[in-house]
């Protein structure tokens, strides 16, 4: 898969992450290359969801680096770090339960959008064209994750599965360099996984955006990502493809009671 | 191409040549909605897709009488592959889209399909899987691309590529496509209809461009709808004839202007965009608008339940006076037409009906409670009865809707009884026999008439009443005859009951049924009441739930003859399912499989169990299985 790595997108060094007295990331280095879709796993409290975090400006690490296309990042405001080109989800969706799933992608157009307030109101020529535009850019991702049937309605009452999916699209309409999934398949049914699992590999495929995906269900990475890191207790103890990470003996012991997700 | 006799518009290719040089790019012949946006398509557009479709399949060795199947949502696409099949002398086949693979091989292999064109990633995995069994399929071609950019398949086309290759093959060869189109003759198969089988394998209806083109427009004539323009939404699928009749051919015949809906989830909200003019829907769905109107109802307030009900009172005294032709008087006409004001006008432009003209239903019985409620709200209704092989036989006339027949013959057929009391059939407008089929075409036919299988008679007034199916016709053990269907679509008509099964027999004393509850609006009844329960198979078997399936049949009781009223019943702890093969795809009940499954529940309810354990094996989308096992109370209506 080292095919795969040809420019390294996100580069993180030495990062500690620590909360009072609990450590929560201690020493974590990784990458990620270009078009490479990276799975992080680990067992609960592992740290996983921290690193996210840490990418995008939630967490503050006490040392270490992060440099995305070469620009440090760690040290930025997540507003910033968006604007850069880092879009993520959320393992509890975070959309405006108010508003419409057009409108919730929409609003993720924002860091695109370059006229001011007072044009945005009297919203003609130029405030009318840009609408326009991103609109466009919009529908395109609804006819992608197929959500036209849901154009319209509030987020509020469309069902979970289906808000994962706008999450997602929330996701990719800041037309992301690098994209962070955080569980996006946590608590739907078998359907709903494929589904979701096929719509990652399309967005992999098509928009060729690297990913990195912090999940539970084992199958999924393991039918996925293209490379996988594990975690235990803030530390990274492998790395590499999953059939190679499965057969470490750290890894069999970190999970030691869920050995059975491997068997398949 | 230059001079254009009409009686030389004999085929449906050359009608859409003929109206492309008349209206050009000036008039609109198809809408789509993509993107949240309504597309137009030009005579002229649809002309030259259909032109470079038709050359690409040419030059990838398509020849006259070769079979295409095309499988897909409504789309212009869809529309696109026929006209260009049949613009080659080839003859298209609709396969329905939610098809198991395993069916669709059925259809490609007994067609003798060299193509297949299908929709998108989902139908393109689903041929992939038979290609191999299938030697005489050549290509598959696809529309949508979504998730096929990595397939490497050299028979794998895009119909945009294919598309390509023909615009450069009709540049090397000028003047091939009009001499293609030339060479169509009205006798020629057109279309070849799968008859959904309630009963055996489908068998292939073979219809003719002289079918298609005139059997349209005198249909289109009969009944008004040949107007240049008239909007229609396309939702019916099209490897169904009615579609054929009034989206294909309906809009090269008759100028009907084909609205396609972005998807099938958004047909409700699309139609409301559209307003149509024609309008056709299958029974089922005339059920559902009504079953949602009624929940809406359920929920809303109490002034406005109130509201509604006071002017649904007066709409259906109006429609009971228009149905007995009985006169109106002015006190009447004055409320009728408060009440579309106040009410009927809001709740037509909801449902998307306000613009509509003329609007049909065919294809299993509807309940005449539905075609009275429907005429309350000002919309009539015609249920006509056809088949896909002889098309349309008899239909209500304007202002003569009665909800229990289908009007009079049109004047193209002749209907007669047989002395078994069988609806037999002679029309200008035949079916050319079923593909490679002589055997069961000839026994169709009996002295010049088709022999529909459905019982019927033909009252006073010369309407054609259709009981049902003759094979579904029910002795009882004490010699009286019944018809299950009948009971059914009555039974339909409550919101509570999604599907039902009536189940009698020569060797049974009274009648029963297997009921498939309706969860929306059992759900709903159950909140409203404060009734917990988990899942279909809990709520289905609540003794509140029953009670209330109990005065359904009450109910309906009273509107059949004694010896047909259901004295004992059972709720189904599953809904009946089209991938369990329990329905046809159009959503039509196969009973003597369903009888046969739920043997065990009928036997039950012949004798006087009051609860059976049932395991059922239940089969998902993706074929894998499951079992459920759960206790199913026997119940008795008193």
């Amino acid at each position: 898969m080292s095919n795969f790595i040809t420019e390294k997108v996100l580069e993180i060094e030495g990062l500690h992450l620590r909360f009072g007295g609990l450590q929560v990331l201690k020493n974590v280095e990784f990458h990620i290359g270009n078009h490479e879709l990276l799975a992080i796993i680990g067992p609960n409290g592992a740290g996983k969801t921290s690193i996210l975090n840490c990418i995008n400006g939630f967490y503050r690490p006490q040392s270490g680096t992060i440099f995305f296309q070469g620009i440090p990042i760690h040290l930025l405001k997540p507003h910033d770090i968006a604007k850069l080109g880092i879009s993520r989800t959320f393992q509890n969706i975070e959309l405006y339960t108010g508003l419409n799933v057009m409108e919730n992608l929409m609003a993720a157009r924002h860091i695109h959008m370059k006229k001011g307030a007072l044009a945005d109101f009297f919203f003609f020529g130029p405030a009318r064209h840009e609408e326009i535009k991103h609109r466009e850019v919009v529908e395109e991702i609804i006819d992608f994750l197929e959500l036209a049937p849901e154009r319209k309605k509030v987020v509020g009452t469309i069902p979970y599965g289906v808000r994962k999916r706008v999450e997602l699209g929330r996701a990719l309409a800041m037309e992301p360099i690098l994209l962070l999934l955080d569980e996006p398949m946590a608590g739907m049914n078998l359907e709903e996984k494929e589904d979701m699992a096929r719509f990652i590999l399309d967005v992999s495929e098509l928009r060729r955006v690297p990913m990195i995906i912090v999940e539970h269900d084992m199958d999924l990475i393991m039918d996925i990502a293209d490379r996988v890191i594990v975690l235990d207790f803030g530390q990274k103890i492998a790395e590499g493809l999953f059939s190679e990470v499965v057969k470490d003996p750290r890894v069999v012991e970190a999970y030691l009671g869920e050995e059975e997700v491997f068997d398949g | 191409m230059a001079n254009i006799d009409k009686s030389a518009l004999n085929t449906l290719p050359k009608l859409l040549r003929a109206r492309t040089l008349r209206f050009g790019d000036r008039k609109v012949a198809m809408r789509v909605k993509d993107r949240g946006i309504w597309h137009r398509y030009t005579w002229k557009d649809y002309y030259e897709r259909v032109k470079d479709l038709c050359l690409g399949m040419v030059s990838l060795g398509l020849q006259r009488e070769d079979k295409i199947c095309i499988i897909g949502e409504n789309k212009p696409e869809w529309f696109w592959a026929e006209l260009a099949a049949q613009a080659a002398g080839g003859i298209a086949v609709g396969v329905f889209t939610d098809c198991a693979p395993g069916e669709i091989k059925y259809y490609v292999k007994d067609s003798d399909a060299k193509f297949v064109v299908a929709h998108d990633q989902e139908q393109v995995d689903k041929v992939q899987e038979i290609k191999d069994e299938i030697p005489l399929l050549k290509n598959i071609i696809y529309w949508d691309p979504k998730g096929l950019w990595s397939y490497r398949d050299p028979n794998l086309l895009s119909m945009e590529g294919v598309m390509k290759t023909g615009r450069r093959f009709g540049e090397e060869n000028p003047g091939l496509f009009d001499k293609l189109i030339d060479q169509g003759t009205s006798k020629d198969i057109g279309v070849i209809c799968y008859t959904s089988g309630t009963t055996r394998l489908p068998k292939g209806a073979m219809l003719s461009h002289y079918w298609l083109v005139e059997g349209v427009r005198v249909w289109s004539r009969h009944d008004g709808w040949e107007q240049e323009g008239i909007k229609y939404l396309s939702f019916v699928p099209p490897s169904w004839v009615a579609e054929q009749a009034y989206g294909i051919a309906g809009g090269l015949v008759a100028g009907v202007c084909v609205n396609f809906p972005e998807e099938p989830e958004t047909v409700q909200e699309n139609v409301r965009e559209v307003g149509p003019g024609l309008l056709f829907y299958g029974a089922r769905l005339w059920e559902n608008i009504n079953r949602m109107v009624q929940a809406r109802m359920i929920d809303s307030t109490r002034l406005r339940r109130w509201i509604y009900n006071l002017f649904l009172a007066i709409g259906l005294k109006i429609a009971d006076l228009k149905i007995e032709n009985r006169p109106i008087s002015p006190w009447w006409r004055f409320l009728g037409c408060l009440s579309h004001h106040a009410v009927f006008r809001a709740l037509l432009d909801r449902l998307g009906l306000s613009g509509v003209k003329v609007v049909y239903s065919a294809g299993g019985a509807v309940s005449p409670e539905i075609i009275r409620f429907f005429l309350a709200l000002g919309v009539e209704i015609k249920l006509y009865y056809g088949s896909t092989e002889m098309g349309v036989i008899s239909s209500p006339h304007a202002g003569e809707i009665r909800p229990e027949t289908c009007g009079r013959p049109v004047p193209w057929t002749e209907v007669k009884i047989s002395q078994e009391g069988e609806i037999l059939i002679k029309s200008q407008f035949m079916y050319s026999g079923y593909y490679k089929d002589a055997e069961a075409t000839a026994s169709k036919l009996k002295d010049g008439y088709y022999c529909s299988g459905d019982f019927g008679y033909i009252d006073k007034k010369g309407h054609l009443i259709v009981i049902d199916r003759m094979a579904d016709l029910k002795l009882l053990a004490t010699g009286q005859k019944f018809s299950p269907q009948y009971t059914e679509a009555r039974l339909r008509f409550s919101p509570y009951i999604k599907d039902v099964l009536v189940v009698g027999g020569e060797k049974r004393h009274f009648v029963t049924a297997l009921i498939n509850i309706d969860l929306d609006n059992v759900g709903r009844f159950a909140e409203a009441t404060h009734i917990p329960y988990t899942t279909f198979t809990d709520l289905s078997q609540k003794h509140q739930v029953i009670d209330l399936i109990s005065q359904e049949i009450r109910r309906v009781n009273k509107t059949v003859p004694e010896h047909a009223r259901i004295q004992r019943f059972v709720n189904l702890h599953k809904e009946f399912d089209a991938d369990e093969e329990e329905l046809t795809r159009t959503r039509k009940l196969r009973r003597s499989f369903v009888e046969e499954r739920y043997k065990d529940l009928i036997h039950a309810l012949y004798t006087n169990q009051k609860g059976i354990t049932v395991e059922a094996m239940i089969t998902y989308r993706d074929g894998r299985q499951g079992m459920i096992r759960t206790t199913v109370r026997v119940n008795t209506v008193d």
